[in-house]
């Protein structure tokens, strides 16, 4: 198989981008890169270092505990902790054309969640299964935590490296260890705020 | 002519003689002249201002490559002079420079007694505390009971105890001579915490074998209110720094940004137009062209660009935004509007 050098290649430049220095110019927009079904990602692949790696930052905020703020354009998920601070994680949010705001709420968490990409997606992406059930190498990844009676959800990945850009087809993704440590913090019926930066 | 009229004639050639010599020693006529900012920066701090491949780069340089650009058209029409913390307040009032900026602490004594004046607050740091990861310890009140290393002679030794003792907590501090005594403490695991501005904790901890290892409380116990700084003498040169500031906030503000200002040039939104130029006529209000806005954000990205690329998620340093987000976004980061 090919198939598998060529992405330990990839993923070693990708590594090395944080590892680079000062970077003048800043990541892509848009990541080109697709879904990649039946590729593995562990529990407990988390978000080691860097600024996307989950940790405590001051959020000055009216909103609950618990309640979540999503900010697309900054590539971040806040869980508001109240006392002024938040816990902040790395996301991968929808490439340009699918990031979108709003007010919504988790209706449901799942583990593991099956996958059953929407019509819209299978017809942009022919090559999809129709169904995938749930495991490490599905790219639901972990847990997943529906909003609304949308088709989003903000669930786990089976490519971490793709944390802090813009790939998706709407939905936010978490490296798989941050997702689970986020799915046991926040309960169904958690308000979710979803942000982007204003348009001109 | 009447001698009536003749002497008012006079007195409006005095008139424009007088302020046409204040006009000609005017910083922004100084600056015009000399076709280059004359910008004061440190001596090197990463993410702020430092030499990479020959070229000055960071947060502060940054800046004063926005004031060049809305002012002389170019963001590359600059000249950093470096200067040590105890020269860099007298190289502004000497004239060597135009702009200090150069993670300097608004204070009151260095407007009234050195006849300097802050141009607003770019950065706000302040003291905050470095942990394990491992301790799981969230916040500063967690410390109770715990060893702290602070480096001797340093503001942050009082603030510190300042602090535990506001707050009824035994702490105790273990001082060290220096910043490197001080992170080898911490490393060798002589205290629980380490203690500075927020901003040198995120420099330290790179300095660790594994700075995924050490987080950053989200506390912040001072106020370090860092900006630019320009002579108190000449408040119209200061308020175009000012304004160059405010500008790239509101900018942030309005989305406009490197990747958005052709866009924005065909906005029908008052705010983003008077900003690009496009109307209001506020560039002309501070004796710059009209597009002095847009020229800035063109050199050097909004403020989130500014910030991301040079201490936030583009740099090694990774500072969260914390206090330095806008004020509709959780920070304390605020500009009066552009009109």
């Amino acid at each position: 198989m090919i198939r598998f050098p060529l992405l330990l290649a990839f993923l070693a430049s990708v590594a090395a981008i944080p590892a680079s220095g000062q970077g003048r110019t800043p990541p892509p927009e848009t990541m080109d890169i697709g879904d990649e079904p039946g590729r593995v990602s562990t529990a407990e692949t988390v978000i080691e270092d860097g600024p996307y790696a989950r940790q405590m930052v001051f959020f000055r905020t009216n909103e609950p505990p618990n309640t979540l703020v999503i900010h697309t354009s900054e590539r971040f998920l806040y869980v508001v902790m109240g006392n002024n601070r938040a816990l902040r994680y790395g996301i991968g949010v929808g490439r340009e054309g699918f990031q979108w705001t709003g007010l919504q709420k988790v209706m449901r968490k799942a583990e593991w969640p099956d996958w059953t990409p929407p019509p819209e997606m299978i017809q942009r992406q022919p090559y999809l299964p129709r169904f995938m059930a749930g495991g490490p190498g599905n790219p639901m990844g972990a847990r997943a935590l529906y909003l609304g009676s949308t088709v989003y959800r903000i669930h786990g990945t089976n490519q971490p490296e793709t944390i802090g850009q813009a790939i998706s087809s709407g939905c936010f993704r978490l490296a798989n260890g941050d997702v689970i440590d986020l799915f046991e913090r926040v309960p169904v019926g958690a308000k979710v705020i979803i942000r982007h930066g204003p348009q001109v | 002519m009447s001698w009536r009229k003749s002497l008012a004639a006079a007195s409006l050639v005095l008139l424009g003689l007088a302020s046409g010599a204040s006009a000609q020693t005017g910083t922004l006529e100084q600056v015009r002249q000399r076709g280059t900012l004359q910008c004061g920066v440190s001596m090197g701090l990463y993410g702020f201002s430092f030499q990479q491949n020959g070229k000055w780069a960071g947060f502060d340089v940054d800046f004063c490559r926005a004031v060049a650009a809305a002012v002389l058209g170019n963001a590359d029409r600059v000249s950093f002079l470096p200067l040590s913390a105890s020269e860099r307040f007298e190289a502004l009032k000497s004239g060597r420079i135009d702009i200090l900026s150069r993670n300097s602490t608004w204070t009151l004594q260095r407007e009234a007694e050195l006849g300097l004046i802050f141009a607003g607050v770019l950065f706000h740091d302040g003291q905050g505390f470095m942990v394990r990861k491992n301790a799981n310890i969230t916040s500063a009140l967690e410390l109770g009971g715990k060893k702290v290393c602070v480096q001797a002679g340093t503001t942050s030794q009082n603030v510190a105890r300042d602090y535990f003792a506001a707050n009824a907590m035994t702490v105790e501090l273990k001082v060290f001579p220096d910043a490197a005594a001080t992170l080898a403490g911490f490393t060798k695991g002589e205290c629980e915490a380490m203690t500075t501005d927020n901003s040198g904790l995120f420099a330290e901890r790179l300095k660790l074998e594994k700075p995924g290892d050490a987080v950053i409380l989200p506390d912040i116990i001072s106020k370090e209110p860092l900006g630019p700084v320009t002579r108190a003498d000449d408040m119209r040169w200061h308020m175009i720094v000012k304004w160059v500031a405010f500008a790239l906030i509101n900018a942030e503000e309005l989305g406009v940004s490197t990747k958005t200002l052709t866009a924005a040039a065909q906005s029908n939104k008052p705010d983003v137009r008077r900003l690009i130029g496009a109307e209001g006529g506020l560039g002309k209000m501070l004796g710059l062209s009209d597009d002095w806005a847009r020229r800035a954000i063109e050199g050097v990205g909004n403020y989130a660009e500014l910030y991301e690329r040079n201490v936030g998620t583009g740099s090694r340093l990774g500072i969260p935004r914390g206090l330095n987000q806008l004020w509709s976004e959780g920070g304390i980061l605020f500009a009066p509007p552009l009109r």
